[in-house]
């Protein structure tokens, strides 16, 4: 029971630890203007968290063991490639992750 | 009586076509969502926990690198303070999420704080890039795209918890499906926008995090020392321009 109550504790804070950083930017901005400098930069903040998205996706990559991040930078490459090229969404993202999987699943790198 | 039938009628029906509109949005999330619910699910039951937890913390708490963060700290032992800590780091991110949601989410009506409280990193990659469509509500539009990724990620955690071992699906690298979808959001906004410096700021504040930062803190790092960039290169455009108006 007192572990019952500990888990239930624990996923209490937790949700609330994470909606307040969601909702942290409402609180502050809610009723005011934000600053100037937050309302230049606000624009630009999307598209440098998406590219930091695809980056952080790199995180666990090993660089300097075999096979030394190949198959994640080629697939991303044939990603962004493909998207360029056709600009479907759903091809480039079916296309890259099942090549994603081919290539890790089949060790396809092993010769690095 | 009639009118308001056949109007009644439309609307569903609008509301319908909206609806598939947003399933297939998020489509790529689904198939990322799935495996990754359930390599959760599987963590928590490998660490002695009904699957019932894995129900609660998807619905309540929704946040998957926090989830995951908090299962190994609880199966390590660290205490609550420790726990809480750790996810407030870690979630801080979703506060810049919000900053560039403010606009977007001004005008949604009451279902704001279920939009803010479903921010994450993927549900925020797709509203900011996914236009609502023509002649139609914006606060459903996002509330479906919301609720469908909420969904797939407590559907995914919940099957992980309550097949635990037993399936030996060889999901392996399919949560690749994820970085995919990031690529051709981004693709997107280079389209979408002219800027292109926050793609260079992002590269380089990517590269360093990555080099000096654990795999854990990396995205906030980022995020931190790419916004910094940008207020850096914005102060320093706009004395440029002052010197020039000066001269002239």
């Amino acid at each position: 029971m007192t572990d019952t109550l500990q888990i239930l504790v624990t996923i209490t804070a937790l949700a609330l630890a994470t909606f307040a950083t969601r909702v942290l930017p409402f609180m502050c901005f809610g009723s005011r203007e934000p600053p100037l400098m937050l309302l230049t930069i606000e624009k630009n903040l999307p598209p440098m968290i998406l590219m930091l998205l695809v980056i952080y996706c790199l995180k666990d990559v090993q660089w300097l063991a075999a096979p030394y991040g190949i198959p994640e930078l080629f697939s991303i490459g044939i990603v962004a490639g493909l998207h360029f090229w056709k600009r479907n969404a759903m091809l480039s993202i079916f296309i890259g992750t099942l090549l994603y999987m081919a290539l890790v699943q089949f060790n396809l790198f092993s010769f690095l | 009586m009639a009118m308001i039938e056949v109007e009644e009628r439309e609307t569903g029906e609008q509301n319908k076509d909206l609806f598939m509109i947003a399933l297939k949005a998020t489509i790529p999330v689904f198939l990322g969502y799935i495996p990754l619910g359930m390599a959760f699910g599987f963590l928590l039951d490998g660490a002695g926990y009904h699957w019932i937890y894995a129900f609660l913390m998807s619905l309540f708490i929704y946040a998957g690198s926090g989830q995951f963060l908090a299962v190994a700290l609880l199966a390590a032992g660290a205490g609550l303070t420790e726990v809480v800590v750790a996810t407030l780091l870690l979630n801080l991110r979703h506060s810049f999420y919000g900053l560039s949601m403010l606009e977007k989410f001004s005008d949604v009506g009451k279902v704001k704080p279920y939009l803010i409280f479903a921010l994450t990193d993927e549900t925020y990659a797709l509203l900011t890039i996914t236009e609502v469509p023509p002649r139609s509500s914006k606060s459903r539009f996002y509330f479906y795209i919301a609720a469908l990724d909420h969904l797939y990620w407590i559907v995914g955690s919940v099957l992980g918890a309550v097949l635990g071992s037993v399936l030996d699906l060889n999901l392996e690298g399919m949560s690749f499906v994820l970085t995919a979808l990031f690529v051709v959001l981004t693709i997107e906004q280079y389209f979408n926008s002219n800027v292109r410096f926050p793609f260079i700021a992002a590269v380089g504040a990517g590269i360093l995090s990555l080099m000096f930062f654990r795999p854990e803190n990396m995205l906030l790092a980022s995020i931190v020392i790419g916004t910094l960039i940008l207020i850096a290169r914005e102060k320093f455009v706009k004395e440029n321009l002052h010197v020039k108006q000066d001269i002239q």
